[in-house]
């Protein structure tokens, strides 16, 4: 049910949620708001939705402390020490889950724990900063922390961007068209395109790295690099489409990252609020790129180290933030001006390096991981029962997913279904994707063995 | 109406979605009424995207208008209240159905469907029988034109239509939705057109009655030798993606022929387009290939894909029909039936299907058929399974298939069980 993608959500939850929410006054909307989610919360985690609520009042409740020393004297250290105090209970808590979760069991970690904690991170550290004039009531700052569209995974919406005054929200039936429409698109992108290119990846995986052909070898790994920025940014549309239909701005997370001319500018496109995040709240503290050359870099590499972990615990996510900190170090150093001059070696290099830095994050194991790599660049590594026409096999089974895939990855077709979101031919295509979505759904959660068929 | 030119979109679904609803709750008494629903978990009009699924047309739930509520026992609400209903109802389009597959000659039907609830109905009209019916069908069959539901697993919809007529037997298998009568009759009717009476002696007892009258005619059976990769020069390979797996990873692609397809069943074997006209460039089906080429040995694994569908009586029934087609098309080959092959630990321990115990039950009776002088029986599970005779899971990535590089101890496995006669 806390899947958006699942029959509970789409004609359960949401359609009985939005009812009540719209027919409450819009003085008590956020109250429905926060029981609606923490009903939401609850569904997908009867045990942890204790511990949400716990993280929500010790952090209202720290919050206030900091607030109400910042026009004391010494009203610096007394922030900071409060602050130090809330930071270690967040960051201490998403640690401690994290480490149980590598050593025991992934299924241990609560669902969206680290979204909720770095909201709550955020939050406190903005009311450091005083970038919040005054102490939002607990209610709202509750909402903003349990809110259900983004609990599960993002986006990491700051307190300010989300209007969470009464007087600021913004209701409207176009709002609602608006945010049906994002939603939409966000589920025919999951279910109709990651989906389907998830299947690819897999059947890569019964084949054994070791006997994929090269050029197989690369449709996996740029099927998988769609189908990973699919899934997520196709989440993420859905998230913020709900937000939208319940008065909250849109929350950009992706922003055609694939268009990109360089590794950094990618990743200042790809789940932009985890970026602005770690920018905000680990790199500028530590000083960012204002303090030399040598500084700027083992900022970076902070930054790509935590990146790194907070994506997963085993060694390939730290090989991967690795991966990532060399490529963007290198064009800082040298090849940003290159690139500036000529952007198609930018863009060249970007989906070059991007495909093979996702297959070091999606292989867990080191020496599978390996093999992989050993068949992307065959110079070194050695192929067993290679069938060289096994390109020819899924390119045919699934050359409309990679077209579409390709289509949907290029800024202007988007960009130009958004603009044109009114027109009768862009209403109509909505509802197609809407229902073929919900026919795909159907039949998946139907036939479960779809996915396996012998 | 000012405010749907706010909402167009929203506007739209709102609709699409009451028709769907509308759809789905009119089909929960007549097309969809044996799915499995849940009205808490489920919107209504997931049954049409279900049916829609199965092959059942939207509109198709419009046949239910016209039914009376007498026809209904207990009325229509009776029905929507009980999940476990068609127990006892027996509705006249059925009948009429029925009528006509008479009339065609066709006296027995096995019919077996599948959805989320699943229908296997066992149909016999007993006016134009000729005494002679199937060994494995008489069990199921029964005594009067009535539609008799029992429910079973999920998986897909598989249809089979076997009969006899006056003039002689006719078999066909047809993958359909077994839910509308309307589909039952066409897809008999198509396959009387397709086979017409090629497949004299595709039912149990003539093929047993073949194979005894064989084993009194000729004495000796032949016993397996080590052959070289020469000996597949001559052979054809039917079965579903494991066998795919062997075309593209065993290293004899070149001298063998494949007639293999993902998700093959042994109902779809002969239906399926599994290869290509060397002349023409058509796509053919096998049973088209094995007439136009003789081989020296046939190799046939399937079965793991029906694990959710039927009895493995009525698999066997099926499979018994295909040896015996390929035995008629291939005289001179020598059949091997594979068992199939097994499911790790892992999965066997999860799967209430596709585990090892089921596939064990068919294997077992797929080894029946062997008589060692012209059908052998090789199980490759002797080569790929551990010490506890699950599939070895280093072999594989999704416990199912063989990972390409251990498709090799199959092919060492099949040298190792040559027939020279």
């Amino acid at each position: 049910m806390v899947v958006f993608t699942s029959l509970e959500f789409l004609f359960r939850f949401f359609p009985a949620f939005l009812a009540v929410y719209y027919i409450t006054p819009k003085k008590y909307r956020n109250t429905t708001l926060l029981f609606g989610s923490i009903v939401f919360y609850g569904m997908g985690e009867p045990y942890y939705v204790l511990l949400l609520l716990a993280a929500v009042w010790l952090n209202y409740f720290f919050a206030k402390k900091i607030y109400s020393c910042r026009d004391t004297r010494r009203g610096r250290k007394c922030r900071k020490d409060r602050l130090a105090a809330v930071l270690a209970l967040d960051v201490g808590l998403l640690a401690a889950f994290k480490l149980l979760g590598i050593f025991l069991d992934s299924s241990i970690l609560p669902l969206g724990l680290s979204f909720y904690l770095f909201k709550m991170i955020s939050f406190q550290v903005d009311i450091f900063r005083k970038e919040m004039t005054e102490l939002p009531t607990f209610k709202r700052t509750a909402v903003y922390f349990t809110m259900f569209p983004q609990i599960v995974s993002g986006p990491i919406m700051r307190f300010h961007e989300g209007s969470f005054l009464m007087e600021e929200r913004e209701y409207s039936l176009e709002k609602l068209e608006e945010g049906l429409q994002y939603f939409v698109a966000g589920l025919g992108t999951k279910v109709l395109l990651a989906d389907r290119l998830a299947i690819l990846w897999k059947d890569i995986h019964v084949i054994g790295y070791e006997s994929i052909s090269t050029p197989l070898a690369w449709l996996g790994a740029a099927a998988y690099s769609m189908e990973l920025y699919f899934d997520f940014w196709g989440y993420s549309l859905m998230a913020s489409g709900i937000c939208v239909m319940l008065g909250f701005p849109f929350i950009q997370n992706f922003d055609h990252p694939y268009a990109s001319k360089s590794i950094g500018e990618f990743w200042r496109r790809w789940h932009i609020t985890l970026g602005g995040f770690f920018r905000d709240y680990v790199y500028i503290p530590l000083g960012g790129n204002r303090n030399g050359l040598a500084k700027t870099m083992r900022n970076l590499f902070a930054v790509w180290l935590l990146t790194g972990l907070w994506h997963g615990g085993s060694l390939n996510f730290v090989l991967w933030g690795l991966a990532l900190f060399l490529l963007i170090a290198a064009e800082k150093l040298v090849l940003g001006k290159l690139f500036a001059k000529f952007p198609w070696i930018g863009r060249c290099y970007t989906l070059f390096f991007i495909p093979v830095t996702w297959v070091i994050f999606a292989v867990n194991d080191l020496g599978q991981l390996g093999l992989y790599l050993g068949r992307l660049f065959p110079f070194a590594g050695i192929g067993v029962a290679l069938n060289p026409n096994d390109i020819l096999k899924y390119l045919g089974m699934y050359w409309y997913y990679l077209l579409l895939g390709v289509i949907w990855c290029i800024p202007v077709f988007p960009r130009f279904l958004q603009k044109h979101r009114k027109n009768p031919v862009a209403v109509i295509l909505t509802a197609v994707v809407f229902w073929l979505s919900v026919f795909c759904i159907v039949s998946m959660e139907n036939n479960p063995f779809a996915y396996l068929k012998f | 109406m000012n405010w749907i030119k706010k909402c167009p979109a929203f506007f739209l679904l709102a609709v699409s979605g009451f028709i769907f609803t509308l759809i789905g709750v009119i089909g929960r008494f007549s097309v969809y009424k044996e799915y499995e629903f849940d009205m808490v978990k489920r919107p209504f009009l997931a049954l049409m995207m279900e049916g829609a699924a199965n092959g059942t047309a939207p509109w198709e739930v419009t046949s239910a208008l016209g039914l009376e509520e007498d026809k209904f026992p207990g009325g229509l609400f009776a029905l929507f209240k009980n999940d476990t209903i068609g127990q006892s109802i027996d509705f006249e389009d059925g009948e009429d159905a029925l009528e006509a597959l008479a009339e065609d000659g066709i006296v027995e039907g096995i019919v077996e469907g599948e959805g989320t609830a699943e229908e296997t109905a066992t149909v016999e009209e007993t006016g134009t029988a000729e005494g002679k019916v199937t060994a494995e069908g008489k069990r199921a069959v029964e005594e009067e034109a009535t539609i008799e539901g029992t429910r079973t697993t999920e998986g897909d919809v598989d249809e089979t239509i076997g009969g006899e007529a006056p003039g002689g037997e006719i078999r066909s298998g047809e993958t359909a939705d077994s839910k509308t009568v309307d589909n039952q009759t066409s897809a008999a009717q198509n396959g009387i057109v397709g086979n017409e009476t090629e497949n004299n002696a595709a039912a149990g007892d003539g093929n047993r009655r073949a194979a005894d009258r064989e084993k009194t005619e000729e004495e000796g059976t032949y016993g397996f030798q080590t052959v070289t990769e020469d000996y597949f020069n001559d052979a054809a390979f039917i079965g579903d993606s494991r066998t795919v797996g062997l075309f593209e990873y065993g290293g004899i692609e070149e001298r063998a022929d494949f007639y293999a397809k993902i998700s093959l069943t042994i109902y779809n074997v002969f239906t399926e387009l599994l290869a290509k006209d060397e002349e023409t460039g058509k796509k053919i089906t096998a049973e088209e290939a094995l007439t136009k080429k003789q081989y020296g040995k046939v190799y046939l694994m399937l079965g793991i894909n029906e694990l959710g569908t039927g009895t493995t009586e009525t698999f066997m029934e099926e499979y018994r029909a295909v040896v015996e087609r390929i035995r008629q098309l291939q005289p001179e080959a020598v059949i091997f039936v594979e068992g199939i092959m097994k499911v790790t630990g892992n999965k066997d321990s999860e799967d209430p299907i596709f585990n090892n115990k089921n596939i064990e039950e068919k294997n077992a009776a797929i080894a029946e058929l062997a008589d060692n002088r012209n059908i052998f029986y090789i199980d490759v599970n002797e080569a790929v399974c551990d010490g506890e005779g699950n599939l070895n899971a280093e072999y594989t990535i999704d416990e199912v298939h063989l990972k390409a590089k251990y498709y090799e101890i199959w092919k060492q496995f099949l040298m190792e069980h040559g027939i020279e006669r």
